[in-house]
This record gives structure tokens, C-alpha cells and sequence, in this order.
């Protein structure tokens, strides 16, 4: 198990320092911070001043191995725009891009997993074909096409809720079903079809043969083994936890990471994109990781298999 | 139908007219507090007037929070008037003295005096370790100081301040009520630079009592009508009603600005009654949300031109008879008339009618004369070379529709103009042989042509210092315009200068004013200005 682990942990710090690098590269060979940040009418002696604060008018192969060192002895860099340090500024957001996030996975999670296991469960009927129309459009229909739509009937034509801001409870309620509403989608979809696929399986046959109730035969065999692709989906969900709202932050004006990251990108402000890169992929590994482990947990031959490689 | 931005606005439009009263809240003594939807709250994310020099800080500063000691008519056509200096008289060519406003009263209670201007204008809060630029007769007012630490200016501070005042040698304190503000040259042009963005009077104490330089540039003590209660950066800033205020009783109790980045947003909460204003209305949005009753949209031309800038050194414009073709070729009206709805207009050039004796009534923008555009080429000996034109993506309101008609309008005359869109100005500035034609826009700080012609296309301006263009005769005249006290003389300076970068030898071609609109509900009383500054003091808002 410990090989394991450490494989799966080395695999994770070489994908961080390649995500790390990749952006550090795109987002400097890109444009100067200096000229985006001061805007096209600020003084050359400005620009001059703020590169050499900034160490913009070095190599940018000495930045790079600059930024490197720093990171390993812990420290993620200053704001260009902000003068404070990246970590506090992505850290002090993360709390409002989770309001969002963790009730719209739930909300998937909610409604995803048992319209797709119900819609398996009766295929053909009109049940599985509405469940099914509702998760393509839910699934195609881009996000900001939703939220603009939810804006305009719940909030312009029925003034139920407000159409953007964070400052109640309210505020959060189109964003959460604009983001569940894909997920949601997805997951149904995924589960229904991952359903299909062990209904079809001879052991579920010969568990209905052997004489067991349909709903034990569902419970014991077909929602165990179909559990095993739409883990990898939901693992997929939490990883996106943390910057999966870019787009629904930018629409509903809700100040998380997303609009901090689509600002810093702008900026090029590079530590802060830097330091949500490396809490992005930092969350997507370690959301792999715990799958890798459910995975074993779920089907006994990866467990046997794992101990007999040993 | 189309899922477009005009279709959805219009089904929000159609449905809002029983909201179109704005939902207020009362607070304090009955005054409503509102709040404002904007674009962006600032860029910088300080609300320090050195760092963020932006039109949208301008909106948020000027008009709520920052005052300077002569300010700017927001009601009229901006003409200088007494602000928190109630006179002013020239000593002599290098000094003015201004007796200051008594019983001014600082956010934190504070009488404001002559220290705390002298302080707004000190190495410490303003200069940190630059020198005069022709410091040669009197000698700078203090000794660099050491910053405390957590203090320092950002280095874009300094930079900023010495541009707008590049010959101040010191602020003398006559009195609690007087002061001089002492140039190391002869210059016309001080009491403009009183009045511009940046010149802004801040409380020494309130400076001082402050942890860091960004504690105080999220929070600064000044003279305005609202202060500061809670800035949080690119989403809020919520200012509050500064009751000791000297010119009167601020009519809102607070104003909230939120940052609502995309413009269906902003409209959508206008119509449902969540904002009393939503900013940054494009032009193509007006007549929708003005379809209905109860909203109107307010705004119009700013102190802001819109240029095609050129790079002589590329091989096809090279020879200034191109340029000219180019200037030639465009319809200037037809594109105002098209993108803007006839709302901006074609300036005189790059100047504005509050330069006042310096304005050249009779200067236009080079004539719509296509006949002359292609024989001018045909002169150049122009043979259908592509002529890059890098463009951003919408920086500037309507920046890609205008550029796809100056394009047509210059392919028309036999000009091969091939646009190249980039992701940034780091891109749009790079040296190299792609750099032909660029977007840009020029402001005018102070009522005088140094602070436009002079800062952006002399010698220190941008278009020179990154190699675009140059003339020697435009430099010499930069230098004149700048020492010279001759008024008719300066005046006659000026008029050459336009002839060279907008006729002879083209740096910059204008193509319209800028402008800005704010939509609002019928029901609110307020005017906008002629510049991206919200007034809300006394005596401009009712319901």
C-alpha cells in the first residue's frame, strides 16, 4: 500500500510543478504586468518603476528559478495588484466560491443519482425519456445561457430573487441551481447509463433467477458495481470544487475564486494565478487520490488484486 | 429566437415597467442610501488617487471622496472653481499662493490646514526619492526620508506624481491657512495641475495613524463629501455620508458601489430594482433600456478622445503621405453616427473647449476626402503592402466594431490594413516590424495642451518613448509650450503642434470623443457629469 501511495503522491508533485510551469510560461511570454496592470496611459517612468520593484526587467529564466525556490520554501509570492501575499488574498476567497459549490454538488448529487438509477431502472417510459431530454438540455445548455435565463425569470419578471451579489442567503440560490443544473445533468446521464450496463450483466440474470427480490437484486449487485464509473465522475465534481464556478461567479457577481482568477489572469498577476493553479490541481489529485482508494473499497477483485501484486 | 444579449434584455425590459420605481432604502434623517452597478470599482484595487489613475476611478473618487484645492465645475463644462481653496493669486512666474477654505473638516474630524497640504505634496506621501526635473535654481523642500517600514510607495507612486508636477520644488506653509506652491521653472500651467486627478488633498493624520500605505489607500481621510466604511477589492466599496461635510448636508445616507462585471447583469438588476444605477451602458443597450418608461440613460461625452495611433518606422507608413491617406479615408460621422447612436461627437482635434484661450475653435480633424486619400497614395507610391493593425478585444467601447470600419474605409481607398488581435497592451506595444496601427486614447488632466499633446506625444510621452513616432520641430515646440509664459506665443505653439501630428507628419489620427452612459430610473433627480465622475453631493440627487 505505501508504494502505492508514494507513486500516486510523486505522480501528483510532478503534475503541480508541470501546471505550475505551463502557466508561468503562457502567462509571462504573454504580456508585461507592468503595462497591463498600469493600463496604456501611465507614464513610461511608471512602468520602468514597477517592473524593476517587481523584478519584471530580469531574465525571465531567473524569474522562473526564482519563483521556484521561493515556492519549495513556502512561499507563493506577492500580488503585483494587491501588494499582499497571494496565498492570504486566494485563501480569503475560497470560503465564498464553497457556498456555492458544495450546495450545487449536493444538488447534483440529490437529483443526478437517482433520476439516472430510476430512469434505468424504467427504460422506455415516458419517466426515462423526460429524465433523459431534461439531462441533454441541462448538459448542453451553457452556463451563462442558464443563469442569464434564471436572472431574467426569477429575479427581472417575478422579483423573487436577486440577480447577483453575495449579501444574503438568497443571493446564492440562482447560482447554486445554475451550477447544479449541469452537473446534475451529467450525472444523471452517466449513472443511467452506467446502470444499463450491469442490468444487462448475467450475474444480475442469474441473481433474479436464483429468486431474489428485484429490489435486493438492485441494492446488493447493480448499484455497487455501477457506483464504480460515477465515483470517477463525482471525483471529478469535488475536484472542480474549488475554481468550477468561474463562469457563474463572473454572471452573478459572487467574489470567489473564480472571478479572482479570471481578474488575476487579466492582470497577469501571476502569483495569484499561480497560487489558484496550485490549489486547483492540488484539490483534483487528492480528489483522484480518495477515488483510487474508493475504488478499492468498492470492488473487492482491485483489493485482491492489490494484495496479491504485494 | 436568438439567444442574444439585446433579445434577453428585451423579454427583462418588457416585464420590469411595475419596478421601474427604485427601491430605496431610507436611512439616517430620511436620506435614501443607493447603490451603484458598476464595471470595475477600481484596477489597482487602492482607492489611493496617485495609484489608480483610471476613468473608473475617477467615477468613485471624484465627486464622493477625494476634493483638491481648486476643483472642477462637475455642473458646467468642468471650468476651474474655488474648492477647498477659496482664492488663489500668482506670486510670481514660478509661484502661486492659495489661501485654503476654513473650517474644512477631514472624515476624522480634523480641521484641514495648510500642514496637511504641504504633507499631501511631501516626499513621504508623493515624491518619495525623485527630483525636479530642472531643479537648477532652488533647492528641493526636504531630505528623502527613510520610509517606515510598511509605508513604502508603491514605486508607480512616485513616477505617477512626479509626471503630473515635474518641476515642483516645495509647498511652503505661510500660514494655518496659506500656502505656496513653489516650481523650479517658470510655468503657465500650475494652477491646472491644482486641479487635476491626483493634486488631491489627504489628512496628514490620518496618514499617519494608518499601519500601512494599503490600509490607507483602502481607507483614506479625506475632505469629501462620503468617506470610505468598507472597501473590499473587485467586489464592493460602500461609502457613507460625511455629515461635517463644508459645502452642505450629502444628500444619500450611502452609496454602495458593486463591481458587476458583465452588462446584462448590470442591467438586470436596474430593471429589477436591486441598483438605482448601472454603469458602463454600451451605446447598442440604450434604446433597450430606455424602451421602457421608468429608465432613462444619462451620460455623454468625457474628457477623452479616441485615436489610431501610428508607427512611423514601419516600412509602409514610413512616408507621411500614407498616414495621410489614412487620416483621410475615414468618416468619422458615419461612425459616431453608427456605433454611438449620434450620442459623441468629432472633436476639434486633440484639444477640448476647456482649454479655454488655448482651444483652436476653428482646428478640425483632417476632412473625409476619400479622392484625396487615394491620390496621396498614389504620390506615396503605395502598392498594396499589408499594413498590420494590432487590435485588442473590446478594450474601448466599441473597439472591435470601429476597427472592422476603418478597415473597410481604408480598403475602399486602396489601403491593405490586415488586423491582428491581441490579448493584451504588453502585446499591443511590442516593438517588431508587425507594429503599424494601434488603438489608444488620450485624456486631458488640466485645462491645457501640455497635459495632453505634450505628456502623451512629446518626448516623454508614450508614443515617443516606445518608438512609434518622433519630429524634432514637435520636441522643440514640446519644450516651449512647457517653460514658455507667452500666452499668444504658446497659443500659436500649440496650433503648429496640432498642423505637424495631425496634418504633416501624422502621429495620431482622432477619430471621436469618448463617452459614457449611466442608466438610472426616471423617478431619481441627478445629473451626470461631462466626465466619468458620479456627483452626488449636495444639492444633485432627489427622488
Amino acid at each position: 500500500m505505501i508504494p502505492f501511495i508514494l507513486t500516486r503522491l510523486l505522480r501528483a508533485l510532478i503534475t503541480i510543478a508541470l501546471v505550475v510551469t505551463f502557466a508561468f510560461v503562457v502567462l509571462r511570454l504573454s504580456g508585461d504586468p507592468a503595462t497591463i496592470i498600469l493600463g496604456p496611459e501611465a507614464p513610461p517612468e511608471a512602468i520602468e518603476a514597477f517592473r524593476k520593484s517587481w523584478g519584471l526587467d530580469q531574465p525571465v529564466l531567473v524569474q522562473y528559478l526564482q519563483y521556484f525556490a521561493a515556492i519549495f520554501q513556502g512561499d507563493l509570492g506577492m500580488s503585483m495588484r494587491d501588494g499582499r501575499p497571494a496565498f492570504e488574498l486566494v485563501v480569503e476567497r475560497i470560503p465564498a466560491t464553497l457556498a456555492l459549490t458544495l450546495p450545487a454538488l449536493m444538488l447534483k448529487l440529490a437529483l443526478g443519482l437517482p433520476a439516472g438509477v430510476y430512469a434505468a431502472l424504467h427504460q422506455g417510459t415516458a419517466f426515462d425519456r423526460s429524465v433523459m431530454v431534461a439531462a441533454v438540455f441541462g448538459f448542453a445548455i451553457p452556463s451563462f445561457v442558464l443563469a442569464l435565463g434564471l436572472v431574467l425569470v426569477f429575479a427581472v419578471n417575478l422579483g423573487w430573487l436577486p440577480s447577483g451579489g453575495r449579501d444574503t442567503v438568497w443571493h446564492a440560490v440562482l447560482p447554486i441551481i445554475t451550477l447544479g443544473a449541469g452537473g446534475a445533468a451529467a450525472l444523471a446521464r452517466f449513472t443511467r447509463s452506467a446502470m444499463l450496463e450491469v442490468l444487462g450483466r448475467p450475474y444480475i440474470r442469474t441473481a433474479s433467477a436464483k429468486g431474489l427480490l428485484w429490489a435486493v437484486v438492485v441494492r446488493g449487485h447493480a448499484l455497487p458495481n455501477a457506483a464504480i464509473p460515477t465515483v470517477t465522475l463525482i471525483g471529478f465534481l469535488v475536484g472542480s470544487l474549488i475554481a468550477g464556478a468561474v463562469v457563474v461567479e463572473s454572471v452573478f457577481s459572487w467574489p470567489g475564486v473564480g472571478r479572482l482568477l479570471v481578474v488575476a489572469v487579466a492582470n497577469r498577476d501571476l502569483a495569484v494565478v499561480q497560487c489558484i493553479l496550485l490549489l486547483v490541481a492540488t484539490t483534483m489529485v487528492t480528489s483522484n487520490l480518495i477515488v483510487d482508494f474508493l475504488y478499492g473499497a468498492l470492488d473487492p477483485r482491485l483489493r485482491q488484486g492489490a494484495r496479491a501484486a504485494a | 429566437m436568438l439567444i442574444t444579449r439585446r433579445n434577453t434584455l428585451r423579454l427583462g425590459a418588457a416585464a420590469a415597467g411595475s419596478l421601474a420605481m427604485p427601491r430605496l432604502a431610507f436611512g439616517q434623517a430620511g436620506r435614501p442610501s443607493i447603490t451603484i452597478a458598476v464595471q470595475k470599482i477600481v484596477n489597482s484595487n487602492t482607492l489611493d488617487v496617485l495609484r489608480e489613475q483610471s476613468n473608473v476611478g475617477e467615477r468613485v473618487f471624484f465627486g464622493s471622496i477625494w476634493e483638491s484645492l481648486i476643483g472642477r465645475n462637475l455642473r458646467g463644462q468642468l471650468e476651474a472653481q474655488p474648492m477647498l481653496a477659496t482664492e488663489w493669486k500668482r506670486i510670481d512666474d514660478q509661484t502661486v499662493e492659495l489661501k485654503l477654505r476654513e473650517g474644512v473638516r477631514f472624515h476624522n474630524g480634523d480641521e484641514m490646514t495648510a500642514e496637511d497640504v504641504a504633507f499631501t505634496f511631501s516626499r513621504e506621501r508623493m515624491f518619495g526619492d525623485t527630483e525636479p526635473k530642472n531643479r537648477t535654481t532652488i533647492k528641493a523642500f526636504e531630505a528623502i526620508p527613510t520610509p517606515r517600514a510598511g509605508k513604502e510607495l508603491p514605486p508607480e507612486v512616485p513616477a505617477v506624481a512626479r509626471r503630473a508636477w515635474p518641476d515642483l520644488a516645495r509647498v511652503d506653509i505661510v500660514d494655518k491657512y496659506t500656502v505656496r506652491f513653489v516650481n523650479s521653472t517658470p510655468d503657465v500651467t500650475l494652477e491646472g495641475r491644482l486641479l487635476r486627478y491626483g493634486s488631491d488633498i489627504m489628512s496628514r493624520r490620518g496618514w499617519e495613524d494608518s499601519a500601512s500605505y494599503l490600509d490607507w489607500a483602502r481607507k483614506p481621510v479625506t475632505t469629501g463629501p462620503y468617506k470610505v466604511e468598507r472597501f473590499v477589492p473587485d467586489t464592493e466599496l460602500l461609502l457613507v455620508s460625511h455629515d461635517d461635510y463644508w459645502g452642505g448636508l450629502p444628500p444619500l445616507a450611502s452609496i454602495r458601489f458593486i463591481e458587476v462585471p458583465e452588462v446584462a447583469s448590470r442591467v438586470n438588476g436596474l430593471l429589477s430594482g436591486e441598483y438605482q444605477f448601472a454603469c458602463d451602458i454600451p451605446p447598442d443597450l440604450i434604446g433597450e433600456v430606455e424602451s421602457n418608461a421608468g429608465f432613462e440613460v444619462q451620460g455623454g461625452t468625457v474628457l477623452n478622445h479616441r485615436l489610431t495611433v501610428f508607427d512611423k518606422n514601419h516600412a509602409q507608413l514610413a512616408d507621411p503621405r500614407v498616414r495621410r491617406a489614412m487620416t483621410h479615408a475615414v468618416d468619422r460621422q458615419a461612425i459616431v453616427d453608427s456605433l454611438w447612436a449620434g450620442r459623441t461627437v468629432v472633436p476639434a482635434g486633440l484639444q477640448w473647449p476647456y482649454y479655454d484661450d488655448m482651444f483652436h475653435a476653428d482646428w478640425t480633424v483632417p476632412e473625409y476626402n476619400p479622392e484625396l486619400a487615394i491620390s496621396l497614395l498614389k504620390e506615396a507610391g503605395y502598392k498594396g503592402d499589408t499594413i498590420p493593425y494590432r487590435l485588442l478585444n473590446n478594450y474601448y467601447t466599441n473597439q472591435n466594431a470601429t476597427a472592422q470600419i476603418l478597415v473597410e474605409m481604408w480598403k475602399s481607398v486602396g489601403l491593405n490594413v490586415q488586423i491582428e488581435s491581441k490579448e493584451n497592451w504588453a502585446q499591443i506595444m511590442e516593438r517588431g516590424e508587425t507594429r503599424a496601427i494601434r488603438d489608444w486614447s488620450n485624456s486631458a488632466p488640466f485645462n491645457d495642451p501640455v497635459s495632453s499633446i505634450v505628456n502623451q506625444h512629446g518626448p516623454n510621452g508614450q508614443q515617443q518613448q516606445i518608438g512609434e513616432w518622433t519630429n524634432a520641430e514637435m520636441n522643440e515646440l514640446c519644450y516651449f509650450l512647457e517653460t514658455s509664459l507667452d500666452r499668444p506665443a504658446r497659443r500659436k505653439a500649440f496650433r503648429r503642434m496640432l498642423e505637424i501630428c495631425e496634418r504633416e507628419d501624422p502621429a495620431y489620427s482622432v477619430l471621436h470623443q469618448n463617452a459614457t452612459f449611466t442608466a438610472k430610473s426616471r423617478a431619481i433627480t441627478w445629473q451626470a457629469s461631462p466626465a466619468f465622475a458620479m456627483d452626488f453631493g449636495p444639492g444633485n440627487f432627489a427622488v
